[in-house]
């Protein structure tokens, strides 16, 4: 067996067992993920629990085909926020998402 | 004309030079405490209590103070600096931008704009803010978000120098102002929700060069190590983003240490020196000369770098050289200054972690609320992180024996988890929070400092998060975070005067005369983490934008 092959290989059976686990045990809540970045790093300017005190950008006003505006905003900074570039990856963008969406103004 | 005639008038010619270059100097510094026109140093002079003997606004006529002028800033994010006033003129300080005002007028002298990188702000825990500068000899010097130290002519706002003495990268900034003490710059960085090993600089005014550091934080090996969990001190916090104050007569600079890093403590098991206390330090040299910590191992973000304010009072009928300081952790901490001796630590808020503070072994009693924090169990704290005064500063009457503080009433739900590793340069708090909110979220109190009881109380829906100030008139003054600029009767509470500024109040008052004139400056601009978190939802309603407002008699 060629060493491609089996790194392929054991990289497949590796990412089944990570599914696996993750839909045995308990679909990962992108939610609850979300809110605990928020928690970290947006919190302290746009307010507890997305409760926007008007001086950073109410998070809760994001339709839901703002997702690109989002994204940018987030990676490349806006305003007085800077960048996340590096600190807040493409997954967390998706979880920050779910939480932000979760508690949009209707 | 004769020789020595000639001579005369060349020496008193050099020394009118030297007069002139040598404008506040380490003696003029000292003065400028007891001085009513100029307001030289943070704190309002080195024993930062914000007093001032000026006696033209009082009880009976402040009802007829009105505004002068106001300077807008041009700014959205909030001005919680203390301004300070040379000769008439007054030097403002934000996040992005040094200014000189004409005191009388408000008309601008010149400004100085920093541009820092973008990211910077990252690393900023709690609002993107200055809190102030110093004067030193021709010089005006203040720190930015981005590390560096910068010395400014202070006539036309040039750059004169300019230090960085630590990395954005590795979670520092800087956001408190400079202490100038024995003629070395002082100061602190912050960080501490970022991982980084707080430390103080000391920096020669002529040139900018550092000439010591002390860390807060010791390094492996060193003395205090074996006070943190495996390698948990080398992230361990410490910052040190009030500044402190200092007593010329011992040559002492006194300053707060903050919390250790992360705020979950149950990865880093021991007392966790040198966080969570009161440093005295040797200016020239930055050595330790005494450290006395409130707070052994700290769990809730009770921080430590609160005013220290310093008096002379009885202390059990003694008279002692305190140094006072109201702590985030609900304890009013009353100090001897020589020593770092407790004298008097009494609860000056609500509070539920510890029971009364034990003098024998010089440590809080904790309750169970603490040991069920530390088991990871969930409990409800008094007082919340937010504590029970943040970083505004009191001030202190020696007339009345009275210590005017702005206070919080917020508790929290807080349990701390399993714990998880900490990288410089990214936020590690690892704590689930919720805060409390009473209907009244803050009080203005007058406080006794050796019982914490207060004279008088007046309960604010939204708490303040300004400093205060008081005057020999018996006015205190104070700003809310919906605006109102107050002025207070200091013996009994009364709020006597009040004026709607265009945003929130967030600064620290202070008081000046010029040509027979008193006036009183007060910046306006909301923000900060308290506006922004906690009470989010209580002020929605209040604009941003920043002005600094000067008040005065009218008819004067």
């Amino acid at each position: 067996m060629k060493p491609t092959l089996v790194a392929s290989l054991t990289l497949c059976a590796l990412s089944s067992l990570i599914i696996g686990a993750a839909a045995q045990d308990a679909p990962v809540d992108l939610v609850k993920v979300g809110a605990k970045t928020y928690d970290t790093n947006c919190a302290p300017c746009h307010g507890d629990k997305l409760v926007s005190s008007g001086i950073a950008f109410d998070l809760k006003r994001l339709r839901e085909d703002e997702r690109p505006r989002f994204d940018n905003s987030v990676t490349n900074g806006k305003n007085a926020m800077p960048s996340w570039r590096g600190i807040i990856k493409e997954k967390d963008l998706d979880a920050l998402w779910a939480y932000i969406r979760a508690n949009a103004y209707p | 004309m004769r020789i020595f005639r000639l001579m005369t008038i060349a020496g008193f010619a050099a020394s009118c030079f030297t007069c002139a270059a040598s404008a506040q100097t380490a003696a003029d510094l000292v003065a400028s405490q007891k001085s009513t026109k100029e307001i030289l140093t943070y704190g309002m002079g080195y024993n930062a209590q914000r007093y001032s003997s000026l006696t033209q606004i009082n009880r009976k006529n402040v009802k007829n103070l009105t505004a002068a002028w106001a300077y807008g800033l041009s700014d959205q994010l909030g001005l919680e600096a203390q301004p300070l006033v040379h000769d008439g003129v007054i030097y403002i300080t934000n996040h992005n931008r040094t200014a000189a005002v004409d005191g009388v007028t408000g008309k601008e002298l010149w400004r100085h704009n920093i541009d820092y990188p973008s990211e910077t702000t990252r690393v900023v825990c709690c609002g993107i803010v200055n809190r102030g500068s110093a004067l030193y000899e021709g010089k005006l010097i203040r720190g930015t978000l981005d590390n560096y130290i910068l010395a400014l002519d202070a006539k036309t706002g040039k750059e004169i120098w300019k230090t960085k003495i630590a990395d954005i990268a590795s979670g520092y900034s800087i956001t408190g102002a400079p202490l100038i003490a024995n003629g070395v710059i002082i100061t602190g960085v912050a960080g501490a929700e970022f991982g980084i090993r707080g430390f103080l600089a000391g920096l020669d005014p002529a040139t900018g060069k550092e000439i010591w550091r002390t860390y807060t934080i010791p390094a492996k090996g060193e003395k205090g190590s074996e006070t943190w969990e495996g390698d948990s001190a080398a992230t361990g916090g410490g910052s040190t983003w009030v500044t402190g104050s200092y007593d010329p007569e011992l040559n002492l600079v006194f300053w707060g240490i903050s919390n250790p890093a992360p705020w979950n403590p149950r990865g880093r098991k021991g007392d966790n020196l040198y966080t969570c206390g009161i440093m005295a330090l040797d200016p020239k040299t930055g050595a330790i000369k005494w450290f006395s910590q409130t707070d052994p191992h700290d769990a809730f973000d009770h921080d430590g770098v609160n005013a220290l304010v310093q008096a002379d009072i009885k202390v059990n009928g003694e008279a002692k050289k305190v140094v006072m300081q109201a702590h985030r952790d609900g304890f009013l901490y009353v100090l001897e200054r020589a020593t770092g001796k407790f004298l008097a630590v009494n609860p000056f808020v609500e509070m539920n972690w510890a029971s009364g503070w034990d003098y024998k072994t010089n440590r809080p009693m904790w309750t169970d609320v603490y040991t069920k924090a530390l088991a990871g169990e969930k409990v409800e704290v008094w007082p919340s992180l937010t504590g029970g005064t943040n970083w505004h500063p009191m001030s202190y009457s020696p007339k009345e024996n009275l210590l005017f503080i702005n206070t919080f009433n917020v508790g929290m739900n807080y349990q701390a988890g399993d714990p998880e590793k900490v990288t410089a340069g990214q936020r590690a708090q690892f704590v689930d929070l919720t805060p409390i909110k009473p209907a009244n979220m803050g009080y203005l109190k007058a406080v006794d400092p050796t019982t914490g009881k207060a004279k008088w109380e007046i309960p604010f829906k939204v708490a303040n998060t300004a400093g205060t100030m008081n005057t020999a008139s018996g006015l205190v003054f104070t700003g809310q975070l919906t605006g109102e600029f107050i002025a207070v009767n200091s013996s009994n509470g009364k709020i006597l005067w009040k004026f709607q500024t265009q945003s929130g109040i967030i600064g620290q008052p202070i008081t000046w005369e010029k040509d027979g004139v008193q006036y009183v400056t007060i910046g306006s601009g909301i923000g900060g983490v308290y506006a922004m978190r906690t009470a989010a939802a209580e002020v929605t309603h209040v604009p941003t934008g920043s002005a600094l407002w000067t008040f005065k008699l009218q008819g004067k």
